[in-house]
């Protein structure tokens, strides 16, 4: 089971009996049945067939499209949920709602937890660092969150939180020839950004994936509303799992050296910097691996992967939502 | 309830099975395949095609609609059979007989319907045991009928309703393709849960 990516440029994607069929010119580049598939992501230039299509729907396998840079573009979902009762209660919930206010905070908490545990972490493993700004500063948005009564306040301490965890990122980097200095996008450019960019979009498809399945109505978010026509409630979701999922990822692929400088180009002009087609392959099989690597739940007690895990929090909010269940608790990695 | 919308005899099985699995499958129209609901599928697609034939005194007609106004029932029958003027309905099920006495009452809501239908009291079923190839006599007694026009109530209240029945641990759930969408044991959990600072 996973997600598969097509990065080949003019690539036909193409389908033969119950098998997903790539060919670049004219030879076969990748034959997977279409049982073992749970996602497909387009990047870049490449063509797809209308049979294909149709069998994805029938197979409920969402459909990417992203520029080759990774840059969303579009998404087909197979039919919405008839599951009502859920986007109703998603719906009620909107605004300044005790429950929306809530899980608000639950997402936030989640990632903010989470980034103090990274920084925790790196603290532990290199003695000459010096994050304890950083963690006091977490330390205390997480603190301030219990008694935040609106969601402008709890958008105010996930920023605050989030810039106390950047302006030690570049203390996490253990090698010489990359460097972080602040966090820039649209686009980005310098390589560790240009890396946490691509990392995001592809978490946003998988989360947004597992809030369709689950029944949502992926616009409506609590947090995120800032925006007409964005998955808002995808980004909900995505935040407790950017520290664990795609920061871990892109700290992996940098401080072991599995991508270095060249893997990188720079744009002129704009200084948009972005991968190479080999540098993408290697930061996609990273990210592939780590969202198939197994951990234990900490609500659930069992084994799970990253992958599962969003299914999990999307049907734990659903739960809350729907008054299943008192509270919603953030997947917090120990 | 308007007078044209039908219970499927189907959903009082699932509903004596689990109030929440027939609403999910009833209500939020949710389903999910897994190796027990392939392998009853693909048994039913062989039962499912209309025919008729005679074995020695045996009338047998398979895949008819079954309706009663009565008791606002609709759904589809695997097997009826007409022997010495007597009608009985079969129902076909997957593996050995369960230890629920869910498929009794849809043999049950079955008999209902072609009472009406023949115009005949019904007073025995089958069920059919494809695992075995067993057939189980089912009576339809006062007791499975007052039980099945119970179970018909429920249905109708949960369908005009739409409220959710609680998703609640039991046995059953480990065989259920439900089981990973409603997660039964998660209220205890998190009642359980401490979060981590």
């Amino acid at each position: 089971m996973g997600t598969v990516y097509i990065t080949q440029e003019d690539a036909f994607i193409g389908k033969v009996d119950e098998r997903l069929n790539v060919k670049y010119e004219k030879k076969t580049i990748l034959d997977v049945p279409l049982i073992k598939i749970d996602g497909l992501v387009v990047m870049g230039r490449a063509s797809i067939s209308p049979a294909t299509i149709a069998e994805l729907v029938n197979y409920k396998i969402p459909l990417t499209f992203l520029t080759n840079k990774g840059k969303y573009i579009a998404r087909l979902e197979p039919e919405m949920s008839k599951n009502i009762f859920l986007r109703s209660a998603q719906w009620k919930a909107m605004g300044e709602s005790t429950q929306a206010i809530h899980v608000s905070k639950g997402f936030v908490r989640g990632k903010l937890k989470n980034y103090r545990q990274s920084l925790l972490q790196a603290q532990r493993r290199y003695t000459e660092l010096n994050l304890s700004a950083g963690i006091t500063q977490l330390e205390s948005a997480i603190a301030n969150l219990a008694q935040a009564t609106s969601i402008d306040s709890i958008r105010g301490l996930e920023g605050a939180g989030s810039a106390a965890y950047f302006s030690c990122f570049n203390q996490l980097i253990r090698v010489e020839n990359f460097q972080f200095h602040t966090r820039n996008r649209r686009p980005p450019t310098d390589p560790v950004n240009s890396l946490l960019s691509l990392g995001y979009a592809l978490l946003r498809h998988d989360v947004q994936g597992a809030i369709n399945i689950v029944g949502f109505d992926p616009y409506l978010g609590y947090l995120h509303t800032e925006r007409y026509g964005r998955p808002s409630l995808a980004l909900d979701l995505m935040e407790e799992f950017r520290p664990v999922i795609v920061d871990a990822v892109v700290l992996a692929a940098i401080n072991r050296r599995i991508l270095v400088p060249t893997d990188f180009i720079t744009e002129p002009v704009s200084n948009a910097v972005s991968l190479t087609k080999e540098g993408l392959h290697k930061f996609l099989r990273l990210y592939q691996e780590k969202k198939q690597t197994k951990f234990k739940h900490p609500v659930m007690q069992k084994q799970y992967t990253y992958q599962e895990s969003f299914e999990i929090q999307a049907r734990l909010l659903a739960k809350y939502l729907m008054g299943e269940i008192e509270k919603y608790p953030p997947l917090v990695m120990k | 309830m308007n007078n044209t919308e039908y219970i499927p005899i189907a959903a009082l099985n699932q509903y004596a099975y689990c109030p929440h699995r027939c609403w999910r499958m009833f209500c939020a129209e949710e389903f999910i395949d897994n190796q027990y609901t392939i392998e009853g599928t693909s048994l039913h697609e062989r039962v499912h095609t209309l025919g008729d034939s005679n074995r020695e005194d045996t009338w047998q007609i398979r895949a008819i609609y079954l309706k009663s106004e009565k008791y606002q029932l609709i759904g589809k029958s695997d097997l009826i059979e007409l022997e010495n003027s007597e009608w009985y309905p079969i129902e076909y099920k997957q593996g050995l007989k369960g230890e629920w006495d869910n498929d009794e009452l849809q043999v049950c809501a079955q008999a209902l319907c072609l009472e009406e239908m023949t115009g005949k009291s019904v007073t025995t079923g089958y069920i059919y045991y494809a695992h075995s190839h067993q057939r189980q006599l089912v009576e339809i007694s006062e007791e499975l009928r007052q039980s099945a026009i119970a179970t018909i109530k429920s249905v109708q209240n949960l369908l005009e309703t739409g409220i959710m029945p609680t998703a609640t641990y039991s046995k059953r759930c480990q065989g259920c393709s439900f089981y990973n969408q409603c997660l039964p044991q998660v209220a205890e959990k998190v009642r359980r849960y401490q979060e981590d600072i």
